[in-house]
């Protein structure tokens, strides 16, 4: 049966080939897709469940007044509170290369909240003592070929200010992409813009997880009557809302993947439906022979599932050696902020998609070559 | 006295076409003694090929009984009739029907592949059946490098490697010409002759008919001419 399967696969070996090859292409777009997608996320898998973002309800492009930090921290349950910012602008040029977020923070706050950072103290007294300091992940410092005592400048496009700062602290982090990062001194933004006395965001670290929904009520009750209304979120729906001001990208790579899937599923359904057809009468002579309905399933669905299982290793294979060449030219294109990955759930997606398109797709022409009378068969001389 | 292979009783077989329908066989009794050499003729639509489909278990009767190899073919469920037709049928068709993609070898040996078994005994079988269509020097060819007469003799030992009750044969030389057609003809002889294999052949050559032991006439979905056979 298996050396059947085999050399069936191999009778219109161009054929096989090009099913097997889209399908590969496929499931190496699907995998691209879902890499750049990890890349594109800001949640943290390990998000700490302990903190939460308050902005302004309205967007988070409207700042919330500085004062709203000390009315944040009379919260039950809030241990701590620390604004932070998105400091908008260019560093050297606009290249895609040279872009990476970059946050205003108070040293005072920041580590009260922002515990699982990791730093050298010395490092981190360095940065918090010095105005016009800032703080770089270890992958961005690499990245860029920063070292201690480095400066940069950054123009601003949105503030009317350029900064120029000096790397005081290299800090590490369990996960990659949140080594992607600068953090600098609000204090040195308010100041050059004149002390406006605004935040962007203010995170909140809680005593007790459970406490979050408490919380977010409370803090969104504390401010209803004012003219800036907060909204109360965890880390991780700020995280998603956040992705939703890049223009739901996620979702339309996620359709982009899924009429990909549909796509390919049509075509292998219809190359192994006419290569089962052609063969209707080889059927009909193994029935004859005395091959069971069942096992003449097996074989049309056996020889679909093999270019379902190729195609999926071909494909994931495809994947895993590209991501590392086309790593630089994604990231030149602006996608990612987390690094490039292919991980498992990517993977283990990809290769079940292949394979479940592989077997669906033959199916129906093993149902029908199966359930065909052998003397009908045997007509189609 | 030889046992009796193919016992038919009045068989019939009908089939719907649309408001139609079509009366194929009508009352066939027939009998086939092991060892025997049946030729069955007659003009096209006369019913030739529906009495040998209903003979290998690919068909069902409409009515009647039709006991072949000692079981009644007409009341096996399809997974009893696929184990039975592998165990007593070696059907040889006009068009060989042999798999491309397969050797000489591995076409012979594909009945076999459906039993429990030794490769090594296996092996036996298939080049025993290839010595004895005289082709065991073309084991490892396949279909497209075998000349029609040859591609007919693999078909044959595909048929014959199980060693099955009853032969039956479409029309076996109708695609071959003379001298090859008459080669198969010596081939299925000396399997009835030597091997005492009972065999029943459709055809439409009056020549190759002649080879048989007995000839059988269809007409129109009844048998107008021949001996029905012992006990009928």
């Amino acid at each position: 049966m298996i050396k059947l399967i085999r050399r069936n696969l191999l009778r219109n070996k161009r054929r096989t080939f090009l099913t097997m090859a889209s399908l590969a292409m496929a499931l190496f777009i699907l995998s691209l897709l879902g890499v750049v997608n990890d890349a594109m996320s800001f949640a943290d898998e390990s998000e700490i469940p302990d903190r939460l973002v308050v902005r302004n309800a309205i967007s988070l492009t409207f700042p919330l007044p500085e004062a709203y930090e000390q009315r944040l921290r009379t919260i039950d349950n809030v241990v701590a509170v620390t604004p932070q910012n998105w400091f908008q602008g260019v560093y050297k040029d606009q290249r895609p290369e040279n872009f990476f977020p970059r946050f205003t923070v108070d040293p005072e706050t920041f580590r009260s909240v922002f515990y699982d950072y990791t730093w050298n103290e010395e490092e981190w007294e360095a940065f918090a003592e010095q105005r016009t300091a800032f703080a770089a992940g270890r992958e961005l410092t690499e990245i860029q070929g920063w070292s201690i005592g480095d400066t940069i400048t950054i123009k601003g496009d949105i503030y009317p200010i350029d900064v120029e700062l000096q790397l005081r602290a290299i800090f590490d982090y369990d996960e990659p992409g949140q080594e992607r990062q600068i953090f600098f001194h609000r204090r040195y933004v308010e100041e050059a813009m004149g002390n406006p006395g605004q935040n962007g965001t203010y995170w909140l670290r809680l005593d007790d997880p459970n406490a979050a929904p408490a919380v977010i009520a409370a803090a969104e009750a504390m401010f209803e009557n004012s003219d800036n209304q907060v909204r109360a979120e965890t880390a991780e729906a700020f995280a998603a809302s956040f992705t939703e001001m890049l223009g739901n990208i996620q979702f339309f790579f996620t359709m982009i993947g899924l009429a990909i899937v549909i796509s390919i599923f049509l075509i292998t359904a219809n190359t192994m439906a006419m290569a089962a057809r052609e063969r209707t009468t080889e059927v009909s002579v193994l029935r004859t022979l005395g091959f069971r309905r069942n096992q003449v399933l097996g074989m049309v669905i056996g020889e679909s599932l093999a270019v379902g299982v190729l195609g999926s290793l071909l494909g994931v294979g495809f994947t895993a050696v590209a991501i590392q060449g086309a790593t630089p030219f994604l990231e030149q294109m602006g996608f990612g902020f987390g690094g490039f990955a292919l991980d498992s759930q990517v993977l283990v997606t990809a290769v079940t998609i292949g394979i479940s398109v592989g077997l669906l797709s033959g199916v129906f022409p093993a149902v029908a070559a199966a359930r065909l009378k052998i003397v009908d068969g045997l007509r189609r001389l | 006295m030889a046992e009796t292979v193919v016992q038919m009783r009045d068989v019939t077989k009908n089939y719907r076409r649309d408001a139609f329908e079509l009366k194929v066989l009508q009352g066939i009794t027939l009998n086939v003694e092991a060892g025997d050499f049946v030729a069955l003729m007659g003009p096209s639509g006369s019913g030739k090929s529906t009495l040998l489909n209903l003979l290998a278990g690919i068909d069902q009767p409409s009515s009647g009984d039709l006991v072949v190899a000692g079981e009644q073919v007409s009341r096996m469920n399809e997974s009893r009739l696929a184990r039975w037709r592998q165990r007593h049928i070696g059907f040889i068709f006009q068009f060989y029907n042999l798999i491309p993609v397969l050797t000489a070898y591995e076409n012979v040996e594909l009945p076999l592949t459906l039993r429990r078994g030794s490769r090594a005994a296996r092996k036996r079988r298939v080049e025993t059946a290839l010595s004895v269509v005289g082709l065991q020097n073309r084991m490892k060819h396949y279909p497209r490098q075998l000349s029609g007469g040859q591609e007919q003799r693999v078909a044959i030992a595909r048929a014959i490697v199980t060693d099955p009750t009853l032969l039956l044969a479409d029309e076996p030389t109708g695609d071959l010409d003379a001298d090859s057609g008459r080669e198969i003809l010596d081939l299925l002889g000396q399997l009835n002759e030597q091997f005492n294999k009972t065999i029943l052949m459709v055809t439409h050559d009056p020549t190759a008919a002649a080879r048989a032991k007995r000839l059988v006439r269809l007409d129109k979905g009844l048998l107008v001419s021949g001996d029905a056979g012992a006990g009928s």
